[in-house]
């Protein structure tokens, strides 16, 4: 049985269906991707996986437990953590008390053993971010604001990771060390980590999923590993004519 | 978190209107309702509605077409109404030329200005920065009229025509006045909405709060659009307060607190809608007039009748549907580091605070020639009122600075903080009951939480001081609640440690100390998981709330703490002269210079309370000034300062949204060796200013000359290529 599951979810805002009988699963100990065009409800259905917005119908599972009608807090608590394709930093604060916040809230259930400030350098260091520690995080440069963002999730010691196009705003080399972590995560068994990855940059994408979901107009139209998904007509023709999918799909980098 | 938007409109509808008939059946009359009555009071009802429809009109054009709501609206009324006053009355104009001086020529000249000067630089600051500055707009204009038109001298502002021409309706008149401010008031909303909907200049101020760049790509010219806008709400705020001038009499609080109305009714029309608006106006001016005509409150709740404005403003606010309110967009700065006050720093700030206190109080510093000696008793009552005002400013701190929730209503919670302290401790001044009032406010903070915890903004904003003024009109004036002034002394002194604080300078002392601490406690709360989580959900709930903080608990938890502090503050403030005014000592705009000073000061640093203890030592140093004589020229700087102080510090803002503390703190770090930090930040923000702009690339501009050949040399082009003038002066 999927860590995460997402049954049938149907999410309209008035005329508009963002998301129309929506499935994902993600499993533990892999990357799961979900690519689709711009507007297709894919952060539409991070906000309803986390419980910031309450699906028109269907389901949330986590662990095997309905959790659809969980308050945003309790599902932290369960153990899902996120990262936002439109930075939500918290900008007054240092890079540190970022994290910080998040060790303290999550230090009774999940860090027991350790201090505060330890745990909380420990994961800027995971993301890099070790010299701009003390700084304050609204003066950062906006690659290095999701960086915190992702820092900060870690600092949940989630079992579910959602990352909302994590590379925008980094250079090639940085993109590659946070696929390069996402692996490492996922591979620790101790960390018994899923990763869901809504990401534009294909060839990251391509690189550390394991699976791919596909959405288009809030529709899952194809699933699989990457070279099923690269080989589908229905995705071919989702992307037809976008820049994103042609350099995925012959491998030549915009 | 997410309510059902029609379900909790309707809860609210049904609960409102079964309080309405279980008030109304409670004190009814029982005066006949005939039809003649009946009609007599609706008209006066449509007519006082109408009054305020042209005030919510000003409003909601302002609003809709350069985001920033407008607390000035009724201060420019005042402010027009007495100018109004003066030429026609006081210099015999003709009320026709007086009326087009003043709302022809002299508003929208005060409205552009304030445009040019102060608004449109508000575009990109923070809502607070932005609620804030038109707040100090509002006390400035006040001052401004209370200066030149003092208030000794009785004022009238005649009705136009007279009240006794007009139509006759049976058995009363109708005044041409009011009949002329009901057509015109209609005629403005509904050319207004014409102006916004359908031409072509209401078409680009729409776009222009939208999108600026866009707009202005588009052709539009944003700054014209919102000169034009506020040129046109400064106008209706005039007419506005020149028409009702008549009904209520000219002092300026009282026509102030007009604007009240205005916001309820442009709160009904959820800050946007024009018709709804004016719907709103004319419902609260129907509710006014009925209830005038046919229930009695009693003499116990004698401003009860007052309080509708502010109870539908409550309710409406709290049912309204949430839309995303524009928040204030943070504008990219150099990298900053993130610095706490330190303990000791804090330390030494509070014991420099408690000793150049007691330096003044004491009268242990010379100044030579003037004789400074002890302060007198004058001194002393005037330094003790505005260091009890200090405190309840701290309590705004963790609240309004770093939890980023707006409170007008301060006095509110330490009024209450001053009713338990009185049912508690009595007539025996026991200063141990204190504590207990800290902890029985904490509820009350809490009460006003919850509906707060799902408002922003805006919103929040008006929500506080529509509860700041249903408390100043229903709860403190009952004769249970607050002792009518002038019967003794109702709050004895306190007792405390065995001592009795029966001498103003031991009083003085004692709120000083209580200062410290409090400063202190904020120091070590800014340190602490609560002031971090606090600011956290200031930045961002959505994300506070995915790293598992609750939220709605966390905001009850601030505006526990926020309320204890100012409950604590507000038994020193009722303490101070043994009894306080329950009218006067609450007043809104009593509450609204409060706020303004925290956030002059820099309402996010705990040391910025120090800040506040300075006024009550310019006070009592101006006064004693002002006693030794012949230093006339220092007394009226000390009294601009404590006057218009406030207000221009706010001001300030604008340019230095961090506050007075902030940047004090920075012009001193060349004797702090200790503030490294601040002279590497000042460093690199010189090194900035010296590198040649080229950020905007011609969007806003053409390039001139010597910007083609800064940017030339940094894409090294060689110089032969640049063609010799013309270069993108003359863009076709």
């Amino acid at each position: 049985m999927a860590l995460l599951e997402a049954e049938q979810v149907v999410m309209r805002f008035g005329g508009v269906v963002a998301l129309d009988n929506a499935s994902v699963d993600i499993d533990s100990g892999e990357v799961t991707g979900l690519i689709g065009p711009n507007g297709a409800g894919k952060t539409t259905l991070f906000n309803v996986v986390t419980g910031l917005l309450p699906p028109t119908s269907g389901r949330v599972k986590f662990d095997g437990h309905d959790i659809t009608r969980s308050t945003v807090a309790k599902r932290s608590q369960m153990g899902i953590a996120r990262t936002f394709q439109k930075l939500e930093a918290f900008n007054t604060l240092s890079a540190f008390d970022n994290v910080r916040v998040a060790v303290e809230k999550n230090h009774r259930a999940k860090w027991k053993h350790r201090r505060v400030g330890e745990v909380a350098h420990e994961m800027l260091g995971k993301v890099g971010l070790d010299e701009v520690a003390d700084v304050t995080v609204g003066t950062l440069p906006t690659g290095s604001a999701r960086l915190v963002e992702l820092a900060r999730a870690l600092a949940c010691r989630p079992r579910v990771l959602l990352l909302d196009e994590p590379s925008s705003g980094l250079n090639e080399e940085e993109t590659t060390s946070i696929g390069q972590l996402l692996l490492e995560l996922v591979a620790d068994k101790d960390n018994d980590l899923a990763v869901l990855l809504v990401e534009h940059d294909m060839s990251f994408v391509m690189g550390v999923c394991a699976r791919i979901h596909v959405l288009d107009f809030g529709k899952i139209i194809a699933v699989g590993t990457p070279i099923e998904v690269q080989a589908d007509t229905a995705v071919r023709a989702a992307y037809l004519g976008s820049d994103e999918f042609r350099a995925a799909y012959t491998g030549v980098d915009e | 978190m997410i309510f059902g938007v029609r379900h909790s409109v309707a809860v609210a509808a049904a609960l409102g209107t079964l309080a309405a008939v279980i008030i109304a059946v409670l004190t009814w009359k029982g005066a006949p309702v005939t039809s003649e009555t009946f009609l007599v009071t609706t008209y006066i009802g449509l007519f006082l509605g109408a009054l305020w429809a042209m005030y919510a009109t000003g409003l909601v054009v302002v609003y809709t077409t350069t985001g920033v709501f407008n607390f000035a609206q009724g201060a420019i009324g005042v402010f027009a109404a007495f100018l109004y006053w003066e030429l026609h009355v006081n210099r015999d104009w003709h009320s026709i030329l007086a009326l087009f001086v003043v709302v022809g020529l002299f508003a929208p000249a005060l409205g552009v200005v304030l445009d040019i000067l102060i608004m449109r630089r508000l575009r990109t600051a923070s809502l607070v920065v932005q609620l804030m500055v038109t707040v100090a707009i509002m006390v400035l204009l006040l001052s401004v009229v209370g200066d030149i038109w003092e208030a000794d001298t009785p004022r009238r502002v005649p009705y136009l025509f007279g009240i006794n021409n007009g139509i006759d309706l049976g058995p009363s008149q109708l005044p041409w006045h009011r009949l002329i401010v009901f057509v015109v008031a209609i005629a403005i909303a509904v050319s207004m909405r014409f102006l916004l909907r359908r031409t072509r200049i209401g078409t680009a101020m729409r776009a222009v709060v939208d999108n600026r760049e866009l707009a202005a790509l588009n052709g539009a010219r944003p700054n014209v659009v919102s000169s034009t806008s506020w040129a046109l709400g400064s106008m209706m705020g005039a007419l506005g307060g020149i028409l009702i001038a008549p009904e209520l009499g000219l002092d300026p609080a009282t026509l102030n607190n007009v604007v009240i109305i205005a916001f309820a009714a442009a709160a009904f029309g959820a800050l946007r809608n024009l018709p709804l608006a004016v719907v709103g106006a004319m419902l609260i001016g129907l509710l006014r007039a009925h209830t005038g005509a046919w229930l009695d409150f009693g003499p116990d709740f004698r401003f009860a009748h007052l309080s509708i404005a502010p109870l539908l403003l409550l309710f409406v606010v709290i049912a309204l549907p949430q839309a995303r309110l524009e928040v204030g967009r943070l504008a990219h700065h150099l990298r900053r580091h993130e610095r706490y006050t330190k303990w000791w720093e804090g330390l030494l700030g509070c014991g420099v605070v408690i000793l150049l206190a007691a330096a003044f109080s004491g009268g242990w510093l010379d100044f030579g020639g003037w004789d400074p000696g002890a302060w007198g008793s004058r001194e002393l009552n005037s330094a003790n009122e505005a260091m009890a005002l200090a405190l309840i400013g701290l309590s705004l701190v963790p609240l309004i600075g770093w939890a980023g929730q707006i409170n007008f209503a301060p006095l509110a919670f330490a009024g209450f903080g001053a009713f338990v302290y009185l049912k508690l401790a009595g007539d025996t001044g026991n200063g141990y009951w204190i504590l207990m009032v800290g902890l029985l406010c904490a509820p009350l903070g809490a009460i006003v939480a919850l509906p707060a915890a799902r408002l922003r903004g805006l919103y929040l904003a008006l929500m506080t001081m529509a509860f700041a003024q249903a408390m100043s009109l229903i709860f403190f004036p009952h004769p249970w609640v607050m002792p009518i002034i002038g019967t003794g002394r109702q709050f004895p002194h306190i007792d405390l440690f065995g001592i009795t604080f029966d001498d103003r300078r031991g009083f003085f002392m004692l709120m000083v100390s209580v200062f410290a601490i409090f400063v202190y406690a904020l120091v070590l709360l800014r340190r602490s998981r609560y002031g971090r989580r606090w600011m956290a959900i200031n930045d961002s709930q959505a994300a506070a709330a995915t790293l598992g903080v609750p939220v709605v608990w966390t905001k009850v938890v601030v505006y526990a703490v926020s309320a204890s502090m100012a409950g604590i503050a507000g038994v020193f403030w009722a303490t101070v002269s043994g009894n306080v005014d329950s009218v006067q000592g609450f007043d809104l705009l009593l509450g609204f210079n409060i706020v303004l000073l925290v956030a002059a000061a820099g309402v996010s640093i705990p040391m910025a309370g120090i800040f506040l203890i300075f006024i009550p030592l310019f006070k009592g140093f101006g006064l004693r000034l002002e006693d030794a004589g012949n230093v006339d020229f220092l007394v009226t700087l000390l009294d601009i300062m404590t006057t218009y102080g406030p207000g221009l510090m706010v001001l300030g803002m604008v340019f230095n949204p961090r506050g007075a503390i902030f940047e004090m703190g920075r012009g001193f770090s060349p004797i702090l060796p200790w503030r490294s930090d601040a002279r590497a930040e000042i460093a690199a923000e010189n090194a900035q200013k010296r590198e040649p702009e080229i950020g905007e690339l011609g969007l806003e501009r053409p390039f001139t000359p010597e910007e083609v050949i800064a940017i030339d040399r940094r894409l090294e082009i060689l110089d032969d290529v640049v063609p010799k003038e013309g270069y993108g002066t003359s863009r076709s």
